[in-house]
């Protein structure tokens, strides 16, 4: 008896624990011990994040195409692929490094701390100069430590406003919101018909994207020009404030504090939601919801306190490359090089609705219409502070800041610039 | 007590006054008294890779400075607790996390003891209900608190479905069919499912223990003219005594360690509004592992502490063993 529901749910935790990191530290150590042989046949261990909906779309596949298109142009080089799945993806990477199985490259995240630690190959060292020139120069700053790039864009993403065009005309609204009083005064009309107006996700997902964004409407951000925090500057409060008594007019979803930006996406595909903040990611999960038709919906620049915004939150998924073994740099740049190809960029970007991450591939997409709009906003796009603090502040914000709807926003934000400041 | 005493000494002394016995060589006596290692050691190696092992790697961890990525900066001295007391919640957590296991433990207490006694008279299909009391107990956990979730989804949740057919809640998608969006109304929630899931542990203990009274008493109980509540509280409850506190007990280490369905429900949030004290230990972890691993040793000494005073309490000695 005594074995019961507490062995039950220990024992189920335990297996789960193992099992994960199991997996995790098996694979690792593929990459990390299985290298270079003798005979000059190299093997490279490559970790990913795996961007697909199912097995059908798994970004697994894609890896393997560039993996086997590169052995047959390099025969002595192997590339053993393993993608993780995105919400596994940070756990999973970070009891790789504890245990020090380190892969020889990743694409996904990209940890400051790995470079603070000495981990991390430098940009430079592991690619040629004409593909170190090719990435986009807007997020060499967040790849940086101490002045060095470490991390590599791959692929990108830049927010946009999407509005549901028809719940727009049903609410007598001929033109898309400008400014924030616009975004209240649609929602409300939206709110009216029995949807929600804005969807505004400030759960534990992604709230440090909404928040930066409304941020960003008024003046403010993260950081100043100087790399100086001003998390709680006035410009950000104000913000809150404005978001707080949209929710308290209830023309947002209830308590955004509690929901996720995914869920959100998954309402406004289904026509329940007037407007959200979104990214080119959104777009697939509109077309498979299959309510909304390709005219229902349309995307415009994110508006602020008085007009709309010329610049957007851009997010980047890099590239690192790890010190696992000197014998293997050169293949690792001959890697680096080869899936950097404007092919492989749009392939990817195809696939999975994102943007790409070199001037090139930039250039090769920019008359797709569905894509114009992003690329437009990419390259004067703001981005996370690079520091390695960010990573504590951020799941700060993240846990904490939906609170801010309820209660005193310059509390709250002290609060998390306090934590900010501690660690720089 | 005496008698042991007594005979120990006796055995201490026994030997010398005897003609001496042949001693054994060494190596024999090491291995005489050596040979019990054979068989406990397998559990002593087990508690201390699977118990104390961790517990020391807790405390240690609890006394460094991490990164949020877990690099180990070296020792931080009292630093993880001071923040830890210092966190504006931390009492609030507490409060709460004292309401959810009195509330859990109670309120499924209170039920097993009913569906115990319900499930020990003779009924038709009275096999095939025990079986069925099993399925909350042996689905997992998780799944539970997911499917509660989801049946709660304020646009399309079935229980918000019900209710708007019986009339209770007037609009889909609104502020009162957001049950988990509330603190107060998410920690309700959370409280019955895990009251839901605790109960067929319960239940099966307290029956066990019913069916172990023995028939006379009652049968003697009947001859003397009892009534029925007389006959429940006089001879069914103290009988019951031992198995009412292991279940208990169980429940209250179970209730007060429960993590999955505050997880899976909630993520604790909003803030820390609905986290528990191993809640929040694991929302620490997320950015600050020392101070969590602060917590981790804060709970420790508080299950520690409800288990002895609880020890104390139910003279456990005198009622179990």
């Amino acid at each position: 008896m005594k074995r019961s529901i507490a062995a039950g749910v220990a024992v189920g935790a335990a297996v789960l624990l193992a099992v994960s990191a199991c997996s995790s530290s098996k694979k690792g150590t593929g990459g990390g011990s299985a290298s270079s042989g003798g005979g000059g046949a190299v093997t490279l261990s490559f970790v990913g994040a795996d961007y697909g909906t199912g097995p059908a779309n798994s970004t697994q596949k894609y890896w393997e195409g560039i993996a086997s298109d590169f052995k047959a142009a390099n025969p002595n080089i192997t590339v053993n692929v393993q993608t993780i799945n995105w919400n596994d993806f940070d756990n999973k990477v970070k009891t790789m490094v504890q245990n020090k199985q380190y892969p020889d490259v990743m694409e996904g995240d990209y940890f400051p701390d790995y470079a603070q630690s000495g981990l991390l190959y430098s940009a430079k060292d592991v690619t040629s100069p004409n593909t170190f020139s090719n990435l986009l120069s807007v997020f060499a700053k967040l790849n940086t430590y101490n002045g060095t790039q470490y991390g590599m864009p791959f692929t990108t993403s830049a927010r946009t406003l999407f509005y549901n065009k028809k719940l727009f005309q049903q609410a007598g609204i001929s033109s898309p919101p400008q400014t924030w009083d616009d975004v209240k005064a649609d929602a409300a009309k939206v709110k009216a018909l029995g949807k929600v107006g804005f969807g505004m996700p400030l759960g534990s997902e992604e709230a440090q994207a909404e928040a930066l964004l409304w941020f960003l409407g008024n003046g403010g951000g993260y950081q100043d020009d100087n790399g100086d925090w001003t998390i709680n500057s006035s410009q950000n409060a104000e913000a809150l404030q404005f978001m707080a008594g949209m929710v308290k007019d209830g023309v947002t979803e209830p308590n955004p504090g509690t929901k996720n930006r995914t869920d959100l996406w998954k309402q406004f595909a289904q026509g329940q939601i007037g407007m959200i903040n979104g990214s080119p990611a959104l777009i697939p999960i509109i077309q498979e919801g299959g309510k909304l038709q390709a005219s229902d919906w349309a995307s415009v620049p994110i508006p602020g306190k008085s007009g709309p915004l010329d610049k957007t939150l851009g997010v980047c998924d890099n590239v690192s490359v790890f010190k696992t073994d000197t014998k293997k740099q050169d293949a690792v740049k001959k890697f680096l090089d080869f899936f950097y190809q404007d092919k492989y960029q749009v392939q990817f970007d195809k696939e999975y609705d994102l943007l790409p991450a070199t001037n090139s591939a930039i250039k090769s997409l920019s008359s797709d219409t569905t894509f114009a709009p992003f690329l437009k906003a990419l390259p004067n796009s703001v981005q996370y502070p690079n520091a390695p603090i960010w990573s504590t502040v951020k799941t700060q914000i993240q846990q904490q800041l939906g609170l801010a709807m309820t209660q005193d926003p310059q509390k709250i934000l002290d609060n998390i610039q306090q934590t900010a400041k501690k660690g720089s | 007590m005496s008698e042991t005493v007594a005979r120990t000494r006796t055995e201490e002394i026994g030997p010398r006054r005897r003609r001496p016995a042949r001693r054994l060589s060494y190596p024999r006596r090491a291995a005489r008294a050596l040979s019990p290692l054979l068989w406990i050691g397998p559990a002593i190696a087990l508690i201390g890779v699977v118990v104390l092992w961790p517990v020391y790697v807790m405390f240690k961890t609890s006394f460094q400075r991490f990164t949020a990525n877990g690099f180990n900066l070296g020792a931080a001295g009292w630093r993880n607790f001071t923040d830890l007391f210092d966190e504006p919640d931390l009492k609030s957590i507490l409060v709460r996390t004292v309401v959810w296991v009195v509330v859990v433990v109670g309120v499924t207490m209170t039920i097993s003891l009913g569906l115990a006694e319900l499930f020990n008279q003779r009924f038709p299909g009275r096999r095939a209900a025990r079986w069925a009391l099993i399925a909350p107990w042996a689905a997992s956990v998780l799944m539970t608190a997911f499917i509660f979730r989801w049946a709660l989804d304020p646009q399309y949740g079935v229980i918000n479905v019900f209710l708007h057919d019986v009339g209770v809640l007037k609009s889909f998608g609104s502020n009162q069919a957001d049950w988990l969006g509330r603190p107060d109304s998410a920690f309700v929630w959370m409280m019955v499912v895990a009251i839901f899931v605790s109960l067929p542990f319960s239940t099966y203990a307290l029956l066990a223990g019913l069916q172990t009274i023995p028939s006379e008493l009652y049968e003697a109980a009947r001859v003397d003219g009892a009534s029925p509540w007389r006959t429940y509280r006089s001879i069914t409850l103290p009988l019951l005594r031992p198995s009412f506190l292991v279940a208990l007990l169980i429940n209250v280490i179970n209730v007060f360690n429960s993590f999955p369905i505050i997880w899976a429900m909630t993520r604790g949030g909003p803030g820390y509004e609905t986290a528990t004290s191993t809640v929040f230990m694991f929302q620490l972890k997320q950015a600050f592992i020392g101070e969590s691993a602060a917590m981790s040793v804060l709970n420790f000494g508080l299950v520690i502490v409800v288990v002895l005073v609880f020890l104390k309490v139910t003279r456990w000695k005198d009622q179990v063993t």
